[in-house]
């Protein structure tokens, strides 16, 4: 009815290849972002510190996690360790270059992760499928393990946490005790946005077709002329780079202080759920998976208080993980594709109603 | 379109038509103590629609991935170019100007028909990664240039109404269409084909050999092909190879191959 691309001609190549070639998908899209800039306004503090700014951090991973699992096809397990080196190479960063700006720093802090990450991808070149999950659930132990043994890392301290300093840009506070949760929020969002933007445009152009060669046929993209070395451990730095990222913005911008629990497997199933859930091989799948894994439990568990259930603390979380894995198992068996295809498939539908023929 | 206004053409590399493309010298090539190949020479002249028939097992998919570097022979040479080589990475053999489709086909079925070609040009793309990053700009004018050539192949090969469709949802036809059109938007020196018409009906199989012709003819793409459908071939090859049990039997213009005894035999075995 009112999504239909009738009338929309594309007469030159350009235009065409736009990412999004449909008039009302740029309208859709821009919408969404001038929403998400207006949240601030109508959101409490605990909307946007509980909800808003974990579940745009976990998107970036969930991102990150899907240029390597997704795009490039090589399965991951430790993307909670390659988080984690983000982090601690972020507060390192802070220690030694105090008067940087922790904005820059989060950023530099992803190629830290890129680094590890390309170490780590190269029995990839070997390896293929569950047996590289599981090298990769080998990085993960032995950077958790490095968090707690190399005591550099977190600057000797007996806590063994990476506490945040306070910082500003422009005056006002963005990390630390100080900060409101808008300035983390706005931190956050501009660093997502930038990052899915750039994301999007290595997705579509040579080096993004190169990882999508090898998921779907090794043998035969090596005959185009694609060296795997080169697309997998590109894919396996950018991935790392996005969730290095995200792991610095998790302790700088949300938690504000971390010890090594924070970044262990479990993380790295959230994440992979995330991706899983949300659609392999596509951007906004990470997003809806992101808000399914993040934000479903927190509606779940404030659910009864809502409806005036009187229920114990302890009793909410059971019914919650119960409601939340029936769930997933019921939509996996409706929708194995995820979110992503659904939405694609609402999409097309969308295109011919009401003749679902034409 | 017609096949006059295609730019896409073999690279100029400086050998005459009907010289010497490939040669393959003794070539031996054993899988533990199956000998796949055995002491097999012969040429490719630049130019021509070069057939390698057999029967099943004869090693001719082998002799092909020997070719552009899958398997490495423990024996022989092979020159291509003038330029002698023997152990050479895939990507080297495409980036050298060898492409091929598959008997099987090996589509990169997510990726719609428009990628699939577009994959075959990554090799002639070459901005760098903060370009891509960046995409508006350089990134994106290559992307357009290639583009255009693209659309020549979609043309060309008459498949521009499954340009957006995801190549694993088409059916095998055209499958083996699009694999032909990701083949030369490479815009090989010499095309390897492993059956291109394979479990085809008689239409698809006029067409296929229409545009091995017309690549042939126009892009001025030097062709060896596998091929089990004797018709097709007598037509097409200008020179025929056989081999059986990894060996040479015959080699020499259709009609003479035709009547090799030793071809005969193979094909129709002989009495005990």
């Amino acid at each position: 009815m009112f999504y239909r691309e009738a009338g929309q001609f594309k007469t030159n190549h350009k235009a065409d290849q736009a990412i999004f070639p449909i008039f009302q998908d740029r309208v859709g899209l821009s919408m969404i972002v001038a929403v998400a800039f207006l949240v601030p306004m109508f959101g409490s503090d605990f909307f946007l510190n509980s909800i808003m700014i974990p579940f745009l951090i976990f998107s970036l991973a969930a991102i990150g996690l899907n240029i390597l699992t997704g795009y490039c096809g090589q399965l991951s397990l430790g993307t909670g360790a390659f988080m984690g080196v983000g982090a601690y190479s972020c507060y390192k960063l802070v220690t030694i270059f105090p008067e940087v700006n922790i904005l820059i720093h989060i950023l530099l802090s992803g190629f830290f992760a890129a680094a590890v990450g390309c170490v780590f991808g190269l029995p990839s070149l070997r390896i293929k499928g569950l047996y590289l999950a599981i090298t990769t659930l080998a990085a993960q132990f032995f950077l958790e393990w490095c968090f707690i043994r190399i005591r550099w890392l977190y600057n000797y301290n007996d806590s063994g946490a990476i506490e945040v300093p306070n910082s500003t840009l422009f005056g006002i506070g963005i990390s630390g005790s100080q900060a409101t949760p808008t300035a983390r929020y706005y931190a956050v969002l501009a660093i997502v946005v930038l990052l899915t933007w750039i994301a999007s445009n290595v997705i579509r152009g040579r080096i993004g077709r190169s990882w999508m060669m090898i998921r779907d046929m090794d043998i035969a993209a090596e005959l185009m002329g694609i060296k795997p070395l080169n697309a997998k451990l590109s894919a396996f730095a950018m991935s790392s780079y996005y969730c290095g990222v995200a792991g610095a913005l998790m302790v700088f911008m949300w938690l504000g202080a971390a010890e090594v629990e924070s970044f262990n497997i479990d993380v790295s199933f959230q994440v992979l759920f995330m991706v899983i859930i949300g659609g392999l091989g596509s951007l906004i799948g990470c997003f809806m998976g992101a808000a399914f894994i993040w934000a479903l439990p927190i509606i779940i568990r404030a659910f009864p208080g809502f409806i005036g259930l009187e229920i114990g603390a302890a009793t909410v979380e059971h019914i919650a993980s119960v409601v939340i894995g029936a769930l997933i198992i019921a939509f996996l068996i409706l929708e194995p594709h995820g979110f992503a295809r659904l939405w694609q498939i609402t999409k097309e539908k969308l295109r011919t109603w009401p003749f679902p023929y034409s | 379109m017609t096949a006059h206004d295609i730019t896409l053409h073999a690279p100029d590399d400086g050998i005459a038509e009907g010289a010497e493309l490939l040669r393959v010298d003794d070539v031996t090539l054993r899988f533990g103590g199956v000998t796949a190949i055995e002491d097999v020479s012969f040429n490719i002249n630049k130019g021509e629609i070069r057939a390698i028939i057999g029967p099943n097992g004869a090693g001719k998919t082998s002799m092909l991935n020997v070719i552009n570097g899958f398997y490495h022979p423990q024996e022989g040479t092979i020159t291509f170019r003038g330029e002698k080589r023997r152990a050479m990475k895939t990507y080297e053999a495409a980036a050298s100007g060898i492409a091929r489709t598959f008997q099987n086909v090996a589509l990169f079925t997510g990726m719609s028909t428009l990628d699939n070609i577009m994959s075959g040009r990554s090799l002639k793309m070459n901005k760098s990664f903060l370009a891509q990053m960046i995409y508006f700009g350089p990134a994106r004018d290559e992307e357009i240039e290639h583009r255009r050539k693209v659309e020549e192949i979609i043309d060309f090969l008459e498949i521009a109404h499954i340009r957006r469709q995801p190549v694993g949802k088409l059916p095998y036809g055209l499958q083996k269409r699009v694999e032909l059109g990701r083949a030369l938007a490479l815009e090989p020196d010499l095309l390897l084909l492993d059956e291109p018409m394979a479990g085809m009906n008689l239409e698809e199989k006029e067409d296929m050999s229409r545009f091995i012709i017309e690549v042939n003819e126009t892009f001025g793409t030097t062709i060896a092909l596998i091929e089990h459908d004797m018709g097709v071939v007598m037509d097409l090859a200008d020179r025929v190879v056989v081999l059986d049990y990894g060996k040479k039997i015959a080699d020499g213009a259709p009609a003479e191959v035709q009547a090799n005894q030793a071809v005969i035999d193979a094909y129709l075995g002989v009495p005990h």
